[in-house]
């Protein structure tokens, strides 16, 4: 066992309140002092099956789901062959059943209260204090159910005895703990944004129920009205935003060209999952990077942006909006169901200290006469009128500068390519971690990178890039390529879409590590095939 | 008839076309109820009656076929005191955008629907959209349509729409008056236009209207008189 991470899953049919207790629990591990990461896996279906998480804990922030855990708990006797085979060899296996908390006087008179004693059994197994749960089930509860709630978790907590080697110390600093989801939709709030419309899709459906308590939204008919009517908000000055995954993006792709060629600023968040087609809905893949990069008729400027975590999340969903207005152009925010929907920890005080910086880009002047939509200006962009301020012309044909619909060559040839250079200007696009100066080098996008860093920790020995804006292609990376003998990618689809880009735009040969299942690089195997290809 | 709102462009239709009144219907209604052109929003579909977008000068938004409803919605939403029209043709409103145009009307969206039904996919050269009569011979594919039309208006009522009026492009006045109603109207408002394409649809069999003075009290009972026009129902 690793002494510094614990490991536990919670097994049960859908409905049991499985992702209750991970939030319950998530809570409380942040207020005693650790940083927790709640990985779940559950099947498309809303009573029955196998729901599980995994609750990785320990008092340091880098932490990746493992393939084995230090201790199962099951809420149903049923899952336990399962699972046999998640449990660490020295593992320890727990059920409901056997640990008499079924049995529990609170738990037999209301049987919806058995997540929560089971709570209580896994806080005092773990060694903490009752009083930190107690607290957090006051507050999670305080409408309904409180009563049951609080004995519930006190007799599941007087029936366990704590495991000496699970006892563990946390940290001083104030942890908190978010989804990905939470995170971009808060941060949508912090940038402004005052309109979402978003049809429903695992993995961002999340993101609709936190907007919806903050701002306009519309669940509307199709992910077709969804991206336009975030076209029509845009325009009329309002900043806005969509959101779906794969399948919703098909049907978005016009609206983003739409954006393109009539110059408005778009924010479309896509939650990969696996596909092809309807796929397996509730898992994770990375493998709509060239769908993304590609998306729509035409030639037309975009900018896509992959965070890797919370705090990356956090920054790029307040860059989105601002680049989406500084060049009118579509911003594609690309996450998965690993950044959506697993909760992640971290420092209050990192999220605390983001800054809030909102930046419209070119503005029309009340003095300016003969307003034109699409002026030719050296860098492309024109400046930018909101309905109210003066008549003009908006086009999704080819249009002059006063957006008047054309088909003349000079013209065309001079539209084309004011806005193909429009993000000419962009820089960076990458991080670089670990050695900086090792011939051997891993290259990650989006969300891996919550699954590589922990492994740099324990291996310092070779330079980890991040890719954060996986499109324009930051260009930038050849050089840091130049010197590199050897370099893997690591990505969550089949074909190694990101390595055959890089091999593309920098004529450096890079390797493919791919995995395409659904779930992320779990820590052993990410290590194993670290060294096998490295 | 209004000339403050034309811009410096030629009209792309051909000699006797519906669209000239609608375009001048649209911007007499404007005029004549003193909004400022800047505050007004129109956004066009794809198609003969679309490339209106070239011709009156306010915020004009030529958008994609069928899609200038979802763009509308989202106009009036991020900004309700805009003046928001979104313009159709059979086409985009009856075959491509069909989606959009029930589920507007279910939510009351406080938009105006201009339909420029020409009863056939003109631009496109004479294929039968869901418009073209029973029985018609499209000039493209030159074979009978056996399918009966999709009416606007039944659907509008179907769906729950409170304003919903049918006007020949033969009188202006009407149409005008209509459209100068319907841009104020606190909810979703269709105005149909009845506009055979002159070109595709000329061989078509004419409809004998029937001018209402009166809406309709309940609404139901316009369903299937596809022959009358005027403004049909109106819910305060």
């Amino acid at each position: 066992m690793n002494n510094k991470v614990l490991a536990i899953k919670i097994c049960a049919p859908a409905g049991s309140g499985v992702m209750q207790i991970s939030e319950l629990l998530c809570a409380v591990l942040n207020e005693a002092g650790f940083y927790s990461l709640a990985y779940p896996e559950y099947p498309s279906r809303i009573r029955g099956g196998d729901n599980n998480v995994q609750i990785l804990i320990s008092d340091r922030p880098e932490l990746a789901p493992q393939n084995k855990v230090d201790v199962l708990f099951l809420l149903d006797e049923n899952l336990r062959n399962d699972h046999l085979k998640d449990i660490k060899n020295n593992g320890q296996i727990f059920s409901t059943a056997t640990a008499k908390i079924d049995a529990l006087s609170e738990v037999k008179q209301n049987p919806f209260v058995k997540n929560t004693a089971l709570a209580g059994y896994i806080w005092k197994t773990l060694g903490q204090d009752l009083a930190i749960l107690t607290q957090q089930i006051e507050k999670k509860f305080r409408h309904k159910h409180l009563v049951e709630n609080l004995n519930a978790a006190k007799q599941g907590y007087d029936l366990a005895s704590k495991i000496a080697e699970y006892v563990l110390r946390g940290v001083k600093e104030k942890i908190i703990n978010a989804t990905g989801n939470k995170i971009m939709a808060d941060f949508a709030v912090k940038a402004g944004c005052e309109y979402a419309s978003i049809y429903p899709m695992t993995p961002i459906t999340g993101l609709l129920s936190h907007l919806s308590k903050k701002i306009e939204t519309i669940t509307p008919e199709d992910e077709i009205f969804a991206a336009l009517s975030t076209v029509g908000a845009a325009y009329a000055g309002k900043r806005a935003l969509t959101a779906t995954s794969g399948g919703g993006f098909c049907l978005m792709s016009e609206a983003i060209g739409l954006a393109g060629m009539a110059e408005i600023p778009f924010v479309v968040i896509l939650g990969q999952r696996p596909g092809p087609s309807s796929g397996i809905p509730t898992y994770s893949a990375q493998a709509d990077l060239n769908f993304a990069i590609n998306v729509g008729q035409g030639e037309f400027p975009k900018i896509i942006l992959a965070p890797g975590d919370l705090e990356e999340t956090a920054k790029l969903t307040l860059d989105a909006f601002n680049l989406a207005d500084i060049y009118q152009i579509p911003v594609i925010i690309l996450t998965d169901k690993y950044l959506s929907e697993n909760r992640f920890s971290l420092l209050q005080k990192t999220i605390e200290k983001i800054k809030i910086k909102i930046d419209r880009g070119k503005r029309f002047s009340a003095n300016q006469k003969n307003y034109a939509h699409y002026q030719l200006t050296k860098d492309g962009v024109s400046p930018r009128a909101f309905p109210g301020e003066t008549t003009f012309l908006t086009n999704s044909y080819e249009h002059d500068e006063k957006g008047f619909s054309t088909d003349n060559v000079e013209i065309r040839n001079k539209m084309m390519a004011k806005r193909m250079k429009k993000t000419n200007g962009l820089k960076g696009g990458f991080e670089i971690f670990g050695d900086k100066t090792s011939p051997t080098a891993i290259i990650g996008w989006g969300s891996t990178k919550t699954q590589i860093l922990p492994l740099l920790e324990r291996n310092t020995k070779y330079k980890y890039i991040h890719i954060w804006r996986v499109w324009p292609f930051p260009i930038e990376l050849k050089r840091e390529l130049k010197n590199i003998k050897k370099a893997i990618v690591i990505e969550n689809n089949f074909s190694g879409q990101m390595a055959k880009i890089i091999q593309n735009e920098t004529g450096v040969s890079v390797k493919a590590i791919t995995k395409d299942d659904g779930r992320p690089f779990f820590q052993e195997e990410l290590n194993k095939l670290i060294k096998q290809n490295l | 008839m209004s000339q403050a709102l034309n811009t410096n462009q030629l009209p792309t239709w051909c000699p006797g076309c519906g669209a000239f009144v609608v375009g001048a219907a649209i911007k007499n209604a404007i005029t004549n109820k003193k909004l400022q052109p800047k505050n007004v929003v129109i956004c066009y579909d794809i198609g003969c009656s679309g490339n209106m977008a070239n011709l009156i000068d306010v915020c004009g938004f030529a958008t994609l076929h069928g899609r200038s409803i979802p763009v509308a919605c989202g106009v009036k939403k991020a900004r309700p005191e805009l003046t928001v029209i979104a313009q159709a043709g059979d086409g985009g409103l009856l075959n491509e955008g069909l989606n959009h145009f029930v589920h507007a009307a279910r939510r009351n969206d406080r938009i105006t629907l201009i339909l420029n039904n020409n009863q056939i996919f003109g631009l496109t050269a004479g294929q039968q959209s869901s418009a073209t009569p029973q029985n018609a011979i499209s000039r493209a594919t030159g074979r009978i349509n056996e399918t009966a039309p999709l009416s606007a208006v039944d659907l509008a009522v179907a769906s729950g729409a409170k304003f919903i009026a049918r006007v020949p492009e033969t009188d202006l006045k009407l149409m005008q008056e209509i459209i100068q109603q319907a841009i104020v109207f606190e909810g979703f408002a269709l105005v149909e236009i009845i506009q055979p394409c002159k070109i595709w649809a000329r061989d078509f069999k004419k409809t004998e209207f029937r001018k209402i003075t009166k809406p309709f009290k309940r609404k139901t009972d316009l369903i299937g008189q596809n022959n009358l026009i005027g403004l049909l129902y109106w819910e305060k």
